[in-house]
């Protein structure tokens, strides 16, 4: 952002106007986005969105009011907060689900810790990954992207999972059968003539993380004016790229689907809409691209090793929680050197 | 009446874990269900009694410099009893507790009341002291765990009691879950105390 | 020498089973260290010092004076003593190494002042001796777990400054500060950290 050359200690004390104009920019820069949820995956995927959002502004005007604070909901930071958290949601959730997380994520996430601007981490975020754990069932059944016809009667995995499960069949190869081991190869095939699909977002996954043209269109607006860096959102998705073109492949070193990972799941909502947050993020150059890097390598190595198919939510979720320490030692030097 | 505030001196006023912030480690790890709660704080009353006991008992001959560790192996001695009961007797109960048992060593309420009470005090108040901070902290254990097991799992001391329309919190019953409870009951209880000195 | 596996080892005993976030050891100094990040990292050193000294010694302790099939009593089932033996050896080690500080760097051991003497009641400690007793670990593996567990514990203290520092200039409502929220904060961390489960490296 070319307009923080200030390098003081957050909370930033901004002009009220001025975080409104940001954060109303943000919501527009969204719009392609949540229309292609609702043209993908249908109404419910509308009305999830809507939920969201009611849930999020009435939770924090409710409990401003009962701490006493003026009203806050119109400076729109609870509107994106709403749409954030719906657009990480797979479409066939029950409507407690949108309301629960909501609730949540601006309770425990920003209102605890004094509102916005105080709120150690991501609020959307911390409400997706409260529902992850707390019903996982629910938020782990994804369905085809039908559009209008409404959802299927079928369940189906994403892309990622699909990657995920069946490199592991092929990586030990030695306890697969011959036909798991030979329907593996075929359905990692299969996923490399997605690669259209996967960009347009005609794939199954959550309704808002799918398509990535619509979420870039978006990005770039806020880029162009300044309103998120280029920083966070290219040092995340490269380490992506390059961990995962290293590790990733099941050939070998070197021979990863670097560009399949980059457009699956949540990498790009997540590098550009989530990870971008300006209190939950770094104030210093050299501190975002640290911050970039560790989301990149923390998601890579869920994705590829650890229990879940997506790591993007809990990379940001834990790099949030370094971001006080990677301030404090990436302050430039005032006179000399900085003392430890 | 002396005996009696000893006693309930321990139940809120100056409750273990809400008020003095002591006995956090096993507060947290076995609180998932209130029947363990249950379990570990009888299993710790037990042994702060009788080492209360034993300790108010040789205050007069134990030599200050080398009284912390000697206070240690007298805990020490009775969680190895607790122990060994426990896992004859209620060998579910020692599993679910795990690792939590023969930590009651190091429960600094344990070793808090020692120092602070039993060592100085008379054997009467010293076991009262021991029941009184025992009973707040089986209390604070339940409180916890009631909310941990009814949000987590819709059930009290394995009972369901919600209906089965409701789809059980998770995260209540694990660690994050645990951490979050505590966290909040601490603040309601901050705020009962100021609302009530107001 | 197999490094793969002391990798995963201490891997799992940082992130995956973290002492402190997620086997509920350490907690106490935990909240009550991590207010200011210099005396966080300081006592974080000196828990992963004596947490991976601790381990040695009573590793020794149990193979050769307690379990009835190494010990040098021949046969004679001592593991009773398991809890006792244990905390004397933790004990005497703390006594000893806040000798030592006190002699090398008074600097250091007026700043840890009286949570020094406490890691004898860190439930981490004597925690990791009993864990590695339990998951028959042999004396390489213990030590290696007893200085992981260190580490993890030490990382995760040094974030909650980090954290708590920060939060001192803000808005939170009264009831809720201090200890209520570095709790509120330890279950974030807490849930930032289940992203590690599963994790199987290869």
């Amino acid at each position: 952002m070319s307009k923080m050359f200030k390098l003081s200690v957050t909370p930033h004390i901004r002009d009220n106007t001025d975080v409104q104009k940001i954060m109303y920019s943000v919501i527009l820069a969204l719009l392609p986005a949540a229309a292609g949820a609702v043209y993908f995956f249908g109404l419910r995927a509308l009305w999830l969105i809507v939920l969201s959002i009611i849930s999020c502004a009435a939770t924090e005007a409710l409990i401003g009011k009962m701490l006493g604070k003026p009203l806050t909901i119109f400076d729109g930071s609870a509107v994106i907060t709403g749409i954030l958290l719906a657009f990480n949601l797979p479409v066939g959730v029950p409507w407690w689900i949108p309301v629960v997380g909501s609730i949540f994520g601006i309770a425990v996430g920003k209102m605890t810790f004094g509102g916005l601007g105080y709120n150690p981490v991501n609020p959307a975020i911390l409400g997706r990954i409260f529902l992850l754990i707390s019903w996982p069932i629910q938020m782990t059944t994804w369905h085809k992207p039908n559009g209008f016809t409404g959802l299927d009667a079928e369940t189906v995995a994403t892309p990622l999972a699909v990657l995920k499960q069946n490199s592991r069949i092929i990586l030990n190869r030695d306890s697969s059968t011959i036909e798991a081991f030979n329907s593996a190869t075929s359905k990692i095939a299969e996923l490399s003539d997605s690669y259209m699909d996967l960009f347009i977002g005609n794939v199954s996954g959550c309704i808002g993380e799918t398509s990535v043209l619509l979420l870039l269109i978006g990005a770039s607006f806020l880029m162009y004016k300044h309103y998120i860096g280029w920083r966070i959102p290219f040092s995340f998705v490269a380490t992506v790229g390059i961990f995962t073109w290293i590790f990733g492949g099941y050939e070998g070193y070197f021979t990863g689907p670097w560009l399949f990972h980059i457009i699956s799941g949540g990498l790009i909502i997540g590098a550009f809409f989530m990870a971008t947050d300006m209190v939950t993020s770094p104030i210093t150059f050299r501190g975002r691209i640290i911050f970039g890097i560790g989301c990149g390598i923390i998601t890579s190595v869920i994705r590829l090793w650890g229990g879940y198919p997506e790591g993007v939510s809990f990379s940001i979720l834990l790099m949030n929680i370094t971001v006080p320490i990677i301030d404090r030692y990436t302050r430039p030097r005032v006179f000399g050197k900085v003392g430890k | 009446m002396k005996i009696v505030s000893e006693f309930t001196k321990g139940l809120y006023r100056e409750n273990p874990v809400f008020r003095l912030a002591l006995g956090l480690c096993p507060t947290l790890a076995v609180t998932s269900s209130v029947e363990n709660g249950v379990g570990m704080g009888v299993a710790a009353t037990l042994v702060l009694v009788c080492s209360n006991f034993i300790i108010s008992l040789v205050r007069n001959l134990v030599p200050k410099k080398i009284r912390i560790p000697i206070f240690i192996v007298i805990i020490a001695t009775f969680v190895t009893i607790i122990e060994m009961l426990m896992q004859a007797y209620y060998p579910s109960l020692h599993k679910s507790l795990g690792i939590f048992v023969p930590l009651i060593v190091v429960n600094c309420i344990i070793l808090g009341r020692a120092e602070a009470f039993a060592s100085r005090n008379n054997v009467l108040y010293s076991i009262i002291d021991g029941i009184g901070m025992g009973v707040g902290f089986t209390l604070s254990l339940v409180l916890i765990s009631s909310v941990r097991e009814i949000l987590g799992n819709g059930s009290f001391y394995g009972i369901f009691i919600l209906p089965t329309a409701y789809k059980p919190v998770l995260m209540m019953v694990m660690a994050p879950g645990a951490f979050l409870t505590l966290g909040y009951l601490l603040a309601f209880f901050n705020w009962i105390d100021k609302s009530g000195n107001n | 020498m197999d490094l793969g596996h002391y990798f995963a080892l201490i891997i799992g005993v940082i992130f995956i089973n973290n002492f402190v976030l997620s086997q509920f050891l350490g907690l106490c100094p935990y909240i009550g260290v991590s207010k200011k990040l210099d005396s966080a990292i300081g006592m974080g050193f000196a828990v992963t010092f004596v947490m991976t000294l601790a381990s040695a010694i009573s590793w020794v302790v149990y193979t050769f004076l307690l379990n009835p099939e190494t010990n040098v009593f021949g046969g004679i089932d001592l593991t009773y003593l398991r809890t006792i033996g244990f905390i004397i050896v933790i004990a005497s080690l703390v006594q000893f190494v806040e000798m030592v500080i006190q002699k090398t760097s008074p600097v250091l051991y007026n700043s840890l002042g009286i949570f020094l003497p406490l890691i004898t009641t860190n439930c981490a400690v004597l925690g990791v001796a009993i864990m590695n007793i339990d998951k028959n670990s042999n004396f390489i593996d213990s030590i290696i777990r007893g200085f992981g567990a260190g580490i993890g514990f030490t990382l995760v203290l040094v974030l909650m400054a980090g954290l708590r520092e920060k939060l001192e200039m803000c808005n939170v409502p009264k009831p809720l500060r201090g200890v209520p929220l570095a709790f509120i904060m330890a279950s974030l961390m807490s849930m930032a950290f289940m992203g590690f489960g599963g994790l199987v490296l290869k």
